[in-house]
């Protein structure tokens, strides 16, 4: 028994992602469907990277009026305010419950800019067809995908304070454009996540890396050692 | 076992002509879905977590619910949804004045202040996807626990993996106790039982989608018995 990985087109199988099922399936890029799911398995998601990357672009456009333009506005008798995203998290800090205001920047500045750079990073790398801490890129796609929804959180929250404040003239609380728009970057930066085919991570070794020997000794040197960092697989 | 220890091509070129190819499934198999490393599938006991050695992705978990199980937990979550939707989530008081607020007043309220997108955008991640995805399970399990196959079941269950993906209530959930926290320092906050019925079915969603979508792909389309 070998510790290099083969991955499962070059031993002519492909899994689905759907469903799970493994298949046998000609090794070159030829679409099959799914006997169980119907779904059709390709090598890698159709134009992965553009979509990634149309979608991120997406995402960086509307971040910019995400932040300047305010997402709500009070309204009492004492007169008309708006907020910022920005401006929330402060009022937060300020009324004595830091540890929600942590929660709230988190949630709505830092996860969707980690996102963005992390799916750069990551679209970028696979783009070069890259074998730079793959493990490590693995794992960080996994925590995009992960986190992604949570940076919807700033937008229940001011959807249930206009559903909760609204006692006529004395004090309501409105919807801005600025919600809008970072209601987009999340799901901008989720589309993104979900069309970026994490497969791309481990590029399978090429034409120009099985020409030569040395290349092909190198590849599954990388293949082992990237074995043996990786521990057993865990029964909890 | 890191991988098939033949590592011949299982896939055999078809004749010339012979048409498009047909894929032959092979169930002794599990392949990762993150990194394509083969593997030879293993039982699992209820609490153990299959994971990829190559890139760490989890290919497989045990179930720990029976089938009878998770159809008792989604109907739980049906009547939960249904209740926490129609009744109050808090109830605000200021100067003698009431407001009561359920997730169709908020949804109508944000709506009706010129923001149909937002209103539409969390009345779906909070509740209709939510109710899409319990609607789908139970469409599926049903008729399962009753010896039958569900009527469009493959359909229906790429929906629910699509679905899943965009129902929310956990973060709702987090989005009520921070509104809470933003509006106690201005009014009086009464917690209604919407928000204990959300708090629950936060815990009853992630526990319906903990074992993933692989077992009952398998156990959906086995041949009737």
């Amino acid at each position: 028994m070998t510790d290099v990985y083969t991955a499962a087109p070059t031993l002519g199988l492909r899994g689905c992602e759907c469903c799970g099922l493994v298949v046998s399936a000609p090794p070159d890029g030829r679409v099959v469907r799914c006997p169980r799911c119907h779904l059709s398995l390709h090598l890698h998601k159709p134009q992965s990277l553009q979509r990634t990357a149309a979608f991120l672009a997406t995402a960086v456009v509307l971040y910019i009026p995400a932040n300047l333009l305010p997402v709500m506005a009070t309204a009492s008798v004492l007169g008309r305010d708006t907020h910022t995203l920005v401006g929330g998290i402060l009022d937060l800090w300020t009324s004595g419950s830091w540890e929600l205001s942590v929660i709230v920047f988190i949630a709505s500045i830092a996860v969707p800019l980690l996102k963005i750079a992390a799916l750069v990073l990551l679209a970028w790398t696979s783009q070069q067809r890259s074998r730079w801490r793959q493990r490590e890129r693995a794992g960080l796609y996994r925590l995009v995908e992960t986190v992604g929804h949570w940076s919807m959180l700033d937008v229940f929250v001011v959807v249930l304070l206009v559903g909760m404040v609204h006692f006529g003239v004395l004090a309501s609380v409105e919807v801005e454009p600025g919600l809008l728009a970072f209601g987009a970057v999340v799901v901008a930066t989720m589309l993104a996540s979900a069309s970026f085919d994490p497969r791309l991570i481990w590029p399978l070794p090429d034409e120009t890396e099985r020409n030569g020997p040395m290349q092909r000794r190198l590849a599954a040197w990388r293949d082992r050692r990237a074995h043996r960092q990786g521990g057993a697989v865990e029964r909890a | 076992m890191p991988g098939p220890s033949n590592a011949h091509p299982t896939w055999r070129p078809e004749q010339p002509g012979a048409g498009a190819p047909h894929p032959q499934p092979r169930p002794e198999l599990v392949v990762c879905e993150e990194c394509d490393a083969v593997y030879h599938r293993q039982t699992l006991d209820s609490d153990d977590v299959l994971r990829c050695r190559r890139c760490g992705a989890t290919l497989d978990r045990g179930h720990w619910l029976s089938w009878d199980g998770q159809l008792a937990l989604t109907l739980a979550a049906l009547v939960v949804l249904i209740i926490g939707s129609l009744s109050p989530i808090v109830t605000l008081e200021m100067r003698g004045l009431r407001s009561v607020a359920t997730l169709f007043d908020m949804t109508r309220l944000t709506w009706e202040s010129g923001d149909e997108l937002v209103a539409l955008l969390s009345a779906a991640t909070a509740f209709a996807f939510p109710l899409v995805v319990i609607v789908l399970r139970l469409w599926v399990l049903v008729p399962l626990l009753a010896g039958r196959r569900a009527p469009a079941l493959i359909p229906a269950m790429r929906a629910l993996r699509w679905v899943m993906r965009w129902s929310m209530v956990e973060v709702f959930m987090l989005g009520v106790l921070i509104a809470v926290v933003r509006s106690a320092g201005v009014t009086t906050v009464v917690l209604g039982p919407g928000i204990f019925a959300f708090g629950a079915l936060t815990v009853m969603v992630t526990a319906m989608q903990a074992s993933g979508m692989h077992g009952l792909w398998e156990h959906a389309t086995e041949p009737a018995p």
